[in-house]
């Protein structure tokens, strides 16, 4: 077995003894930027794996992307990248030059997985694509993240997360009817991208530590977002069915239904047409209504009077009563629901925090804030305690003299050259 | 069908890695359904003597009549094929279809004696139980970690409810678009100009648990043949989708900034958003990074105006002045076809998408071109086109290998082949109403009898 490059084994594995986390002894190389690798790369190294990122010299573009911290932009203070790239070393290496590529070429070799994200065909170019890479490393898996994949006519089209969601995912039932629809929050398919890369890494990890070989993997965003089941598959499949494809519904048609604005915010209940109606009713302190031919019946055979008098009942009294007060009274009594919570209501909220869903991270430049922690709880491996993300190249040393042997003049050199 | 030796690919990673599932409603069996696709055998444990609400769909689906009227309206959460839930719409819901390929279905109420039984009998053949049940549901039926380790210390199981196994909201029931409110993704994905109330439902932490939960179970899976050891992962849909707030987060941590709603809004692209064609709702994505791209879409669209307003000449000043640049941009977006304006603006270098529903993607050139649609025949349903794997493999083609489990369909070989009951022990369970193919009639809501 190949030693890690620049990885004193003392200094990974903390101490004797040291409990197991879930991917001890699995060595990631991300050549890849923004959100959807990295996030593969992310789940990674938060639970354990030697994550090692390579930069472009001028860094991962999202470190210029904000918001920044104090709103100052700063290459070591992005809020996306300090987010994405916890528990990750970093070095710099210019691909596009010769002296670099062969330097990625050692780095690989000591790779489990390697992901990327650059254009179908440049890794090639390159001279580092997978044919290359796994020529004498039959049990290299290597992810190719992009947006519409290695072949097909679209292969070269720009994407990006609005427009692959506007084609490959359910963008067009998001919204009102009446105008525009509207894209899902933030990055998520691109997020979702690379969670669905990095369990197709994992799979072929597994099989290589079963005794197979590695693989290529092709993960396009458009995709997977046609894969995706936030609606897109259950509505493929109704309207491969059916002839019909989805549309945006109005607010407010279904009855007791849907959001609804509370005393100090809004609400998403459940309750009209449900087999908890009846007590329901007694919730909203309007038990008349229990008496009505009506109230036993499904939603849609609600008579228009009914449907009204339920409707006014339902939002006057939400319009008195906390958010959190009315999905307490209505969860008390087996309906579904939920409030909508904010940023600030979510680092506030004593169920999240309680759990110890925030994890506090000290980082060098930006300083000590809460982050978005684990997301799975592992009684025999659990997660430890995250590192900051890296700065720029803070690992060039370790790896490129410790690992891979050059010397400090060397280091010199390199940097001037601007390869690293 | 799976592949062997050489000449078509490599072996499925997961072959040989058996899976037990009691999950209901929509990110549970997604879950199963990525390990299926990859060579795991599931086994769907469900009851025949009760209905899992919103699992097998149907439930607002009163007749015929109703189901058309849906469908017309554009709510295809639970459609049936040609409209007709026919006489065991259980088996033909598109919610449960979508997920069901590969999988096998295994009658067993596990709250009954004989169905506990059963149930801890298949735990000692199955490398993971997945479950994403309210909590008190899996204690009530005595089936937690503590419980089930005894019976197999080298089990993987998975729990994954809404908000967690401890905590004030342990319980709390939801379905995904309510989780969407609790997890700040509701008010996020909102139009900045209108009240929430207009944001309509989503399933976005449902589809992230998925993959997240299918992820989560092969690195234990990987890890315990280095450790020896099974384990439990505790997976909250809420907790499994922050990691997809992260920024937003950290801007109220580090700044003290509430992420307002963001509708189509970047934090530095403009234009930037979804904007008219011709014909009824129909529209095209347009997202221009730089200056040169802004230009570009001036030409292809011959909007000079645009091109020499000193008001959207920088980066800064479009992104400053969007809701302006937005209107002036959708008089010129309005009478193109927004396929050839798609095409025409890619050419141009423009990242440009057309606005694609469900008819339309299943139509997508680029699609069909990577294979990504299959056809599937299940008995009763018929041939259908179904959406595929959402991974290729280089050296590991994939297809869909069986039709969505019905109800009940692998009893015999699960049971007999793979438990070792007798025919007299298999019989027995039949003739209680445990095991079965079919609902009885006295829990089949009225409204599915004909």
């Amino acid at each position: 077995m190949h030693a890690r490059p620049g990885t004193p084994k003392a200094a990974r594995h903390t101490e004797e003894g040291a409990v197991a986390q879930l991917f001890d002894e699995l060595r990631v190389l991300e050549v890849a930027r923004n959100v959807s690798g990295p996030f593969a790369g992310k789940l990674f190294a938060d639970y354990g794996a030697d994550v090692l990122k390579v930069e472009p010299p001028s860094g991962d573009p999202s470190r210029h992307r904000g918001p920044f911290k104090d709103d100052i932009p700063n290459p070591e203070t992005s809020a996306l990248f300090l987010h994405l790239n916890t528990n990750k070393r970093s070095v710099t290496l210019d691909l596009e030059q010769e002296e670099g590529r062969e330097i990625f070429r050692r780095l690989a070799e000591d790779a489990d997985i390697v992901i990327e994200d650059f254009r179908p065909g440049q890794m090639d170019a390159w001279g580092i694509g997978y044919e290359v890479l796994s020529r004498d490393h039959p049990n290299l898996v290597m992810a190719s993240i992009t947006p519409f994949g290695q072949d097909g006519p679209w292969r070269d089209y720009k994407g990006s997360e609005i427009t692959l969601q506007a084609m490959g995912g359910p963008l067009h039932v998001n919204g009102a009817p009446h105008r525009e629809p509207i894209k899902s929050g933030g990055e998520v398919a691109h997020y979702h991208a690379g969670v669905a890369t990095a369990f197709a890494c994992i799979m072929a990890r597994f099989r290589v530590e079963m005794g197979g070989v590695g693989d290529h993997i092709d993960q396009a965003v458009y995709e997977a977002q046609a894969g995706f089941r936030d609606r897109r598959t259950v509505y493929l499949t109704g309207a491969s069915y059916t002839g019909f494809a989805a549309h945006r519904q109005a607010a407010g048609a279904r009855v007791a239904n849907g959001v609804r604005p509370a005393l100090d915010g809004f609400v998403n209940i459940y309750a009209g047409g449900t087999k908890h109606f009846i007590p329901f009713l007694d919730v909203i302190e309007r038990p008349d209504l229990k008496e009505h031919p009506d109230a036993r019946k499904p939603l849609h055979e609600y008579s228009p009077a009914f449907a009204t008098e339920v409707e006014a009942a339902w939002t006057s009294w939400l319009a008195g009563t906390p958010k959190q007060e009315a999905v307490e009274l209505t969860q008390a009594i087996g309906l579904l629901g939920g409030a909508i919570l904010a940023t600030n209501d979510l680092l506030a909220d004593p169920h999240y925090r309680g759990r110890g869903m925030w994890e506090t991270i000290d980082h060098p430049v930006a300083g000590r804030a809460e982050y978005a922690g684990r997301q799975l709880i592992l009684s025999e491996t659990p997660r430890q305690q995250a590192r900051h993300a890296p700065l720029l190249g803070a690992h060039n040393a370790e790896v490129y003299c410790n690992g891979l042997g050059y010397t400090r003049e060397e280091l010199g050199r390199l940097r001037a050259q601007g390869v690293i | 069908m799976t592949t062997d030796g050489t000449n078509t690919g490599r072996p499925l990673p997961l072959e040989g890695i058996r899976i037990a599932e009691v999950t209901v409603v929509w990110a549970g069996p997604h879950v199963t359904q990525l390990l299926a696709e990859w060579g795991a055998d599931v086994i769907r444990v469900e009851p025949v003597n009760k209905i899992q609400p919103y699992s097998r769909g149907g439930e607002r689906v009163t007749s015929q009549e109703v189901a058309i009227a849906a469908a017309a309206a554009g709510q295809l959460t639970s459609a049936y094929p040609d409209l007709d839930p026919g006489v065991d719409p259980w088996n033909r819901s598109s919610a449960f279809n979508a997920h069901a390929r590969n999988k096998r279905s295994m009658a067993c109420d596990i709250t009954s004696p004989e169905g506990r039984e059963a149930f801890l009998k298949l735990l000692t053949e199955v490398d993971v139980l997945i479950e994403n049940n309210v909590p008190e549901t899996i204690e009530r039926a005595n089936l937690t970690w503590d419980v089930v380790k005894e019976v197999n210390p080298r089990l993987i199981m998975v729990r994954m409810p809404a908000y967690g196994l401890s905590g004030p909201y342990k319980n709390y029931r939801g379905f995904g678009t309510h989780v969407e409110g609790m997890i700040g993704h509701h008010l996020l994905r909102s139009y900045p100009d209108e009240s929430p109330e207009h944001t309509g439902d989503a399933f976005t932490a449902d589809a992230l648990a998925g993959v997240m939960g299918a992820f989560a179970i092969v690195s234990a899976i990987r890890s315990r043949t280095r450790t020896g050891l099974g384990q439990q992962i505790e997976m909250p849909l809420a907790e499994s989708f922050m990691p997809i707030l992260g920024e937003y987060l950290l801007d109220f941590t580090m700044n003290g900034r509430v992420t307002e709603p963001q509708g189509n809004r970047h934090i530095s692209h403009a234009p930037h958003g979804i904007y008219p064609t011709e014909g009824h709702d129909q529209w095209i994505a347009i997202d221009v990074a730089t200056d040169e791209e802004w230009q570009a879409l001036c030409r292809v669209l011959g909007a000079e105006a645009l091109a020499t307003d000193a008001r959207f000449m920088t980066a800064t000043r479009r992104h400053r002045d969007s809701v302006d640049l937005d209107h002036a941009l959708a008089d010129y977006t309005r009478p193109r076809d927004k396929e050839a304006l798609f095409h025409e603006l890619q050419a141009a270098g423009v990242c440009a998408a057309p606005v694609h529903n469900e008819l339309e993607a299943l139509q997508s050139q680029h699609l069909n071109a990577r294979g990504f649609f299959e056809t599937v025949d299940m008995e009763g349903v018929g041939p259908r086109i179904y959406p595929g794997i959402m991974t290729h493999w280089k050296h590991t083609p994939n297809h869909i290998r069986t039709p969505p489990a019905r109800l009940g369909e692998h009893n015999r070989e699960i049971y007999i082949d793979l438990l070792g009951y007798s025919e007299a022990e298999y019989q027995a369970l039949i003739d209680k109403g445990l095991v079965g193919d079919t609902y009885p009639e006295s829990v089949v809501p009225r409204h599915w009898l004909r």
